[in-house]
């Protein structure tokens, strides 16, 4: 019995070095000459700093990631906040049509983006939003699986403590603001993670709706780093894929148990 | 008295409630819903973005239906689905059980290794491949020249390329549904596997008729929505073949991609889109309901 489960860590342990092995060559790679980043060692053999130099004089990455910072980040605050009070709504308030609200937002969880890029790309640009920011973030802040998730945790929040609020004479968005969301943090935290990343790692839409290349995202510059070409400069190449990874693996370190604990909130219900 | 106050206070809550609900509303409205019916507007319309639409009927439909190019790229979202799918239900759901049996030490650092590649984006993950497979000297064929085998060109076969990018995906997906399963598997009472034990059941019978059985819910929303995100993978084919070699790697969404915006034919790349949303209209379907209807899982 012992020896089996010995066997068995050893064994996932081996699996998880596989899994972790294309990120380990990438690190290694982004610090070895064009002549070395195809040597099969784990090891550096000669270290160097010129693709990093590299890709700071001859990209725009750190613009690109600080794009992606702001577009990112503003999408996910004011995705919380609307997502927040729209759930709360369906959740907890009583007004006429609600049925039909909360189906009909609930119904564009069926078209999937990519079904409508091609319109979504007319109207935007129709609202004189394409090559800007505005155009980055705003189509993307609308998302009912987030409408829905804030609904599920209120439907189980405790009413006592608005009760109270109310008796104390406090009007219903007094009450949502300055009790309810600040207690809302369970649900607030693994939805910002998954809407943070959801939109770091959004590609196809800054491909369709953004031509200006100041206002490239981390991915859209990463992507023509690589280009097409035969002759790719690997070690370069991997040099702007660790720098543009760092903020997420940083975030991955910070999140890791949230993103874990997150699974059953945002995954399953 | 009383009956006005009442009467106020309810006019107050709709109020607040339509004033929460109206961001959302107007956004959902212009982004999601004006963009489905539109995308059937143009779907009726010769249209090359730069000259006025003309109304053509359903002319775009009656191409559509004859061209092979496309239906070709729809075989191959099917196909890229049958391999995909599987794979990755099978494997999330082995190392789930594996881990699962570790020590909680052991637990974590393998988790943490399986979840890493969870922290790269879609374009790193296309990059370190397309380094890893590079077909002169890449470390995927220096392994197998080491063993005596051939080089192979992932990538730059029709062959080889689907299935390349396939591993890809199941590679930066695995560790996410893995954990989705291992928290499933947390939440089954310990009782149920004493009881088997004594028993006198093997592993393989405790996992084939309690695990499994009881992980129905959670196996269900991981297919569908696995299925739904196959069917409209875009990212690392776009990057690592974009479509080719000679189109083996063409599925539905890269090809509505270049149809729109490389050819610039909107009405006949919304027509297409239409279709794939039918296609992939009874997973949506499903997938709505997962999510009202009864909590599983």
């Amino acid at each position: 019995m012992k020896l089996r489960k010995t066997t068995l860590t050893i064994f996932a342990i081996i699996c998880g070095l596989f899994m972790i092995a294309p990120i380990y060559f990438m690190m290694i790679g982004a610090f070895r000459t064009p002549e070395t980043v195809f040597d099969l060692s784990l090891l550096i053999k000669e270290f160097t700093f010129e693709n990093m130099k590299a890709v700071f004089d001859e990209t725009n990455i750190l613009r690109a990631i600080w794009n992606s910072l702001f577009v990112s980040t503003t999408v996910t605050a004011v995705a919380m906040i609307f997502h927040a009070m729209s759930g709360y709504a369906l959740a907890r308030l009583r007004f006429p049509a609600k049925s039909f609200v909360f189906a009909w937002i609930i119904s564009t969880l069926m078209v999937p983006f990519t079904v409508i890029m091609i319109p979504l790309y007319m109207v935007t640009q129709g609202l004189g939003m394409a090559n800007s920011y505005l155009g980055l973030i705003i189509p993307m802040i609308f998302n009912a699986y987030g409408i829905f998730l804030f609904r599920q945790f209120y439907l189980e929040f405790p009413t006592e403590l608005e009760e109270a609020a109310y008796v104390e004479g406090l009007s219903i968005a007094g009450t949502f603001f300055r009790l309810v969301l600040p207690l809302s943090k369970p649900i607030i935290v693994p939805l910002t993670i998954g809407f943070f990343t959801a939109n770091w790692n959004n590609y196809l839409w800054p491909l369709i709706i953004n031509q200006r290349e100041e206002l490239n995202v981390v991915q859209i510059e990463l992507a023509n780093v690589v280009g097409g070409g035969y002759e790719t400069p690997w070690s370069i190449v991997l040099a702007a894929a660790l720098i543009s990874a760092l903020p997420t693996f940083v975030l991955f370190f910070l999140v890791q148990k949230q993103l874990v604990e997150g699974v059953k909130t945002t995954g399953i219900k | 008295m009383k009956l006005i106050s009442r009467n106020r206070k309810k006019w107050n809550e709709t109020l607040t409630a339509y004033g929460f609900l109206l961001p959302n509303l107007v956004g959902l409205t212009l982004f999601i819903f004006v963009p489905m019916v539109y995308a059937f507007y143009v779907s009726l319309h010769e249209w090359n973005a730069l000259s006025p639409k003309v109304f053509i009927g359903l002319e775009n439909y009656k191409e559509l239906a004859a061209d092979g190019r496309w239906w070709a790229s729809v075989g191959r979202t099917f196909i890229f689905t049958f391999i995909y799918v599987p794979a990755l239900y099978c494997l999330a759901l082995f190392f789930a059980v594996i881990l699962n049996g570790l020590k909680q030490k052991y637990q974590s650092i393998a988790r943490t290794m399986f979840l890493f590649p969870f922290a790269i984006t879609s374009v790193i993950s296309a990059v370190v491949w397309m380094f890893l497979y590079d077909p002169r000297n890449g470390f995927i064929n220096q392994v197998l020249n080491a063993f005596g085998l051939p080089s192979l060109e992932f990538l730059g076969s029709t062959d080889l390329a689907l299935v390349s990018i396939v591993v890809v995906f199941l590679w930066i997906n695995l560790g996410y549904n893995m954990i989705i399963f291992m928290a499933s598997i947390k939440e089954i009472p310990q009782d149920y596997y004493e009881a088997a034990r004594i028993d006198g059941a093997t592993p393989w019978k405790s996992f084939r008729f309690i695990t499994f059985p009881l992980l129905k819910g959670t196996s269900t929303f991981i297919l569908i929505v696995t299925t739904i995100a196959s069917f409209t993978v875009f990212d690392q084919i776009m990057v690592m073949t974009n479509g080719g070699p000679a189109s083996s790697t063409e599925v539905s969404v890269i090809y509505i991609y270049k149809q729109g915006f490389e050819f610039l034919n909107m009405g006949y790349a919304s027509a297409l889109a239409v279709v794939l949303f039918l296609i992939i209209f009874v997973l949506s379907l499903a997938q709505l309901r997962l999510y009202t209807g009864k909590k599983e899982g």
